[in-house]
């Protein structure tokens, strides 16, 4: 792939110059102006047209404004999720079911829709609250941990890999993978082709000897009575393994930095647990964690804006929860916030299909966090560290609480 | 005396599982977590938990009907 200068691309003819604006969704500089990538984009919300185009990573469409992005998200014959890479991929890797469209699609969503349905994720809560409470007694007596390396990462990541039948003793290493896979630099084909050897072996060994791991029922999966083809089974587990080894480790660093800011908001779900459920939504809400993108499939004229074929498109999903349209006041953390259907694990036929272990994974570790650790607070003498890509990481968590 | 009506529109169910999060009696989920059930009429004092389930959708495709 290009270097990240060469990134930058002329604007194509079709856009025009009302609706170009210079951001750079990996690493622009208001990410560090603001302190923060969810208040860079509430910035973008108030400066940037609802819909508009970057020169940068290739040259693309950014929606922030969130009817438009539910409506995008909902009409997959123009935002196809055949090759929606930002920047493209040099080869495209096709990786069922997210990168298909209707009606392929739900044939090659139906065997996660079962390995990853409510009543199967129910099952793993005894594990889940098993590992949670071990890794935070590990820390209790510290009065302090980097959140991230002690918690938010070994937390979600041992869970999926576990369920997947991944080794987890190379959980270091994957996770290095999983954000080079992420990136925009030409470090991201190399890391797709890491997660793509290391599975093979992983495949290669269940075909041998099968275990009671999601790897070993893919393989066992049959479409229109046949069996997965090779490329198709390692595109599944290279989805997987970026899906599962991410996104709630961000999700509940996310929602353990604002608690540290807002101390109210532990002390009040310490007395009342019952609003935990509520509460996750709320932080899911108002802090957002991936943000998918789409490819054009057509000539078009949508919303008043000309789209061309090949095109892509960043659904901006932190923007589109600060939309004050959506959201009246959407700067405020609002327990009671009426109607939190927000659209976080996306909308239409790609809803997130780990959003049922997400959750559970989220009110387990809010309850065994604040069950076991006394008011807690980000450390004054430390600051956090975090980056972007499609998915909004933090790297560092530094948090202290009285012993 | 009003009576109240649950209408889904099925096919665009997407399986977010939040109607059954609200109140799983009255939203029935199939195996996979997407809604099994039919429209419904709402039992008696099951109104608001059918008003707030229908809320939660993020797909928005369920209606509640108000018949006076």
């Amino acid at each position: 792939m290009a270097s990240i200068a060469e990134l930058v691309r002329p604007v194509p003819s079709h856009v025009p110059a009302s609706r170009v604006y210079d951001f750079d969704f990996h690493s622009d500089p208001l990410y560090a102006e603001k302190g923060d990538v969810h208040d860079a984009f509430l910035h973008l919300l108030n400066t940037a047209p609802g819909m508009f185009w970057t020169p940068r990573n290739g040259g693309h469409w950014v929606i922030l404004e969130y009817n438009l992005i539910s409506e995008a998200m909902r009409t997959p014959e123009i935002f196809s999720s055949l090759s929606q890479a930002i920047p493209p991929m040099p080869v495209e890797i096709v990786m069922p079911p997210i990168s298909m469209d209707p009606p392929d699609h739900a044939k090659f969503r139906a065997p996660l829709n079962k390995a990853f349905s409510p009543k199967s994720m129910l099952e793993l809560a005894g594990d889940i609250r098993e590992l949670a409470a071990e890794l935070i007694d590990k820390i209790a007596a510290d009065g302090q941990c980097d959140f991230v390396s002690a918690i938010s990462e070994p937390l979600p990541v041992l869970i999926f890999m576990k369920l997947m039948g991944m080794p987890t003793d190379r959980l270091a290493e994957f996770r290095v993978w999983v954000h080079q896979t992420l990136s925009n630099t030409p470090e991201r084909e190399v890391a797709y082709g890491k997660v793509a050897q290391c599975m093979a072996e992983l495949i290669d060994a269940r075909i041998k000897e099968p275990q009671n791991d999601l790897i070993s029922r893919l393989i066992e999966f049959e479409i229109d009575g046949e069996k997965l083809s090779r490329d198709l089974l390692l595109g599944y587990c290279q989805l997987l393994f970026i899906a599962g080894l991410d996104t709630v480790v961000n999700g509940m660093s996310l929602a353990i930095r604002h608690m540290a800011r807002n101390p109210e908001l532990q002390e009040q779900l310490r007395a009342d647990p019952s609003r935990i459920q509520d509460a996750v939504e709320e932080m899911l809400r108002r802090y957002p964690i991936a943000m998918p993108s789409r490819r054009v499939a057509q000539d078009v004229e949508w919303n008043g804006i000309a789209l061309r074929t090949d095109d892509r498109v960043l659904m901006a999903m932190p923007a589109a929860h600060l939309d004050p349209k959506a959201f009246p006041d959407p700067q405020q953390y609002a327990l009671c916030r009426e109607n939190v259907a927000h659209i976080v694990f996306g909308t239409g036929v790609h809803r997130c299909a780990g959003s049922h272990l997400a959750r559970i994974e989220l009110q387990i570790l809010y309850d065994e966090w604040l069950k076991r650790i006394p008011s807690f607070r980000m450390d004054p003498d430390k600051r956090e560290r975090f980056h972007a890509a499609n998915v909004i990481s933090i790297d560092y968590l530094p948090i202290v609480w009285n012993v | 005396m009003s009576k109240m009506k649950i209408v889904i529109d099925r096919n665009r169910c997407a399986g977010h599982a939040r109607c059954a999060a609200i109140d799983p009696e009255l939203f029935i989920l199939d195996d996979d977590g997407y809604i099994a059930s039919e429209d419904f009429d709402v039992p008696e004092g099951k109104e608001a938990s059918a008003r707030r389930g229908a809320r939660a959708c993020p797909e928005r495709v369920i209606s509640v009907i108000e018949e006076d």
